[in-house]
């Protein structure tokens, strides 16, 4: 379970996040939807370390308290981030790149393979690029890529920064189908996805905040079996 | 231009240009990975120089083996390179790194004043010669002149290998590689697991590593006084300039070109040879602002 206790955050002496209580079960896959600017990339780079936040908020994963890890230590906790501008290192191949985390936590190499293999069956559109230079990725390619690289180390939580954004429809399919295959191969993990445009996210979230002017409200449940129930503050 | 000024310049400009890339290699990969251009490498490869001098003129006075020449350099740069690279990264880079460039460029080029009297302080302002290493590699007639082998043959090969090795320990190992996924993104590569004030601390350490290893192979064949370190560092940032950020390979060429042209010049117009990095770099910058090598849209080393 991952746990967001009055987390607010200043950016050169900007309040950017304030007050943010959110809870988001095991199980359970949450979607922050924000227009441009409403501080969705800020929270989820303080979760993973980036961005510093007021004392007396906290950031909890299973009970851990995360403003104790190291940002580099996430991975080996279980942890997967896609970023926003979907960074792929442009020197590697798609498959050194999805490798890499697990290179960089001493992943014995049988079980990068088992991963490896793993994530093909939930992004199997991956398949037929691996061999290719990451540099030469449409960015709707690169998008799959970042997904399947955020899964190779992602086992517990996985953070995936607006997603959609710049999807072709087709390929906004197939991440969505990916979503969905994803939560069946991995029923315990928490995926937390943000998104400007709701629509795009489909019956993909169990649960769904919206983020206006650094402050969180629910905006409502999701269908589905892996429902949970958030602890939202109140907006201003 | 006779053929013996042309064989003399070709020779010169060379086994300059061996030197010059070793510290243009150790600059650039600083800058790949912390964004500081440093400006104190110069420095790094003056005090490598006196070290190794040091060494050099001690194995004389005590009476040691002259086969303990060649290997003095190497550890002069071994020890004053992590050293010196160490107190600079952990006193002084880190806590600069991701600032404005202005700034970095001022704090680098203070700690390079600083080092600049240091070394006065140590070794004062009589230059240093200590061609003992050379005089022992002996001469080869090339063409009817004579030249040193130590020039001709260790400057180049050490250089080559200092290349290769870079080279190989980036692409195919696993500490390398995390070194790349630095230069890209550090932010990134820190959320796949990468320490980056790790990774930064060893880079720099070996980037310090090659700018002392530079100074120190160039002890035997230049005379050491101050002024070498700044000398150094204005044809390093040509080198890269024209070269493009963060191309090894490229950085060889560009080396060349700086160290060919600068000994022609010598030859052909003295008064411009200290003008000639500045020169080609003008000339490049002005056709190709990213560098001649540099790859189209990203960064890489
Ligand atoms: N490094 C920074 N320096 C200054 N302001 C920043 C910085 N990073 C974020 N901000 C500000 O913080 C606010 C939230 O930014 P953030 O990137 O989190 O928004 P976002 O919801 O991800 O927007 P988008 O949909 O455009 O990605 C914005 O007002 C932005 O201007
Ligand atoms: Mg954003």
């Amino acid at each position: 379970m991952l746990e967001l206790k009055e987390v607010s955050a200043r950016i050169a002496g900007v309040p950017v996040l304030r007050a943010i209580n959110a809870e988001i079960a095991r199980t359970s896959t949450a979607a922050i939807v924000g227009r441009n600017g409403a501080g969705k990339t800020t929270l989820l780079r303080i979760i993973m370390g980036f961005v510093p936040f007021a004392a007396k908020g906290s950031v909890v994963l299973d009970g851990k308290d995360l403003s104790r890890v190291s940002p580099h230590d996430r991975p080996r906790l279980g942890i997967g981030y896609g970023p926003e501008d979907r960074v792929l290192f442009p020197s590697f191949t798609v498959e050194e790149n999805l490798r890499f985390p697990c290179e960089v936590i001493r992943m014995p190499t049988k079980a990068v393979d088992r991963r490896m293999d793993e994530v093909l069956a939930i992004v199997p559109e991956l398949a037929p690029l691996l061999a290719r230079s990451a540099a030469v990725l449409s960015g709707g390619q690169a998008k799959m890529a970042v997904l399947g690289r955020s899964l190779m180390v992602g086992t517990r939580l996985v953070l995936l920064d607006e997603p959609f954004q710049g999807l072709a429809p087709v390929l906004a399919l197939q991440y969505t189908e990916a979503l969905k295959r994803l939560q069946g191969a991995r029923p315990d993990l928490t995926i937390l996805i943000t998104e400007s445009n709701r629509s795009l996210l489909k019956d993909i979230p169990s649960v769904t905040w919206t983020l206006e002017r650094g402050a969180m409200t629910v905006a409502g449940g999701g269908s589905g079996p892996r429902g949970s129930l958030p602890e939202a503050a109140p907006s201003d | 231009m006779t053929t013996e000024m042309f064989i003399l310049a070709t020779l010169d400009g060379l086994s300059a240009a061996a030197l010059l890339f070793m510290v243009a290699l150790g600059l650039t990969l600083i800058f790949g990975v912390m964004g500081i251009l440093n400006v104190a490498h110069g420095s790094l490869y003056a005090i490598g120089g006196y070290v190794a001098a040091t060494l050099g003129l001690a194995i004389d006075k005590f009476g040691l083996s002259p086969a303990l020449y060649l290997p003095a350099l190497f550890l002069a740069a071994i020890l004053i390179g992590p050293l010196l690279g160490t107190l600079l990264e952990v006193g002084l880079l880190r806590r600069i790194l991701g600032k404005e460039h202005v700034l970095q460029l001022l704090v680098t080029f203070a700690a390079f004043m600083i080092l600049e009297d240091v070394q006065r302080l140590v070794w004062g302002t009589q230059p240093y010669f200590v061609s003992n290493v050379m005089n022992q590699f002996g001469n080869t007639d090339v063409l009817g002149i004579t030249y040193t082998n130590y020039q001709m043959i260790v400057l180049p090969v050490v250089a080559a290998v200092a290349y290769y090795g870079l080279r190989y320990f980036l692409t195919k190992t696993w500490l390398g590689r995390e070194v790349i996924a630095m230069t890209f993104h550090r932010e990134v590569a820190t959320a796949m697991g990468v320490n980056a004030k790790l990774v930064s601390l060893l880079t720099f350490v070996i980037g310090a590593g090659l700018g002392t290893l530079g100074g120190a192979l160039a002890s035997p064949s230049t005379a050491l006084l101050p002024g070498v370190g700044a000398d150094m560092i204005v044809q390093s940032f040509a080198v890269i300039a024209i070269a493009g950020l963060g191309q090894l390979g490229g950085a060889a060429l560009a080396a060349c070109l700086i160290g060919l042209s600068r000994s022609f010049a010598v030859y052909l117009m003295p008064e411009l040879a200290v003008l000639t990095p500045y020169i080609i770099m003008v000339l490049v910058l002005l056709v190709r602002p990213e560098g001649l090598f540099a790859a189209t849209s990203m960064r890489r080393i």
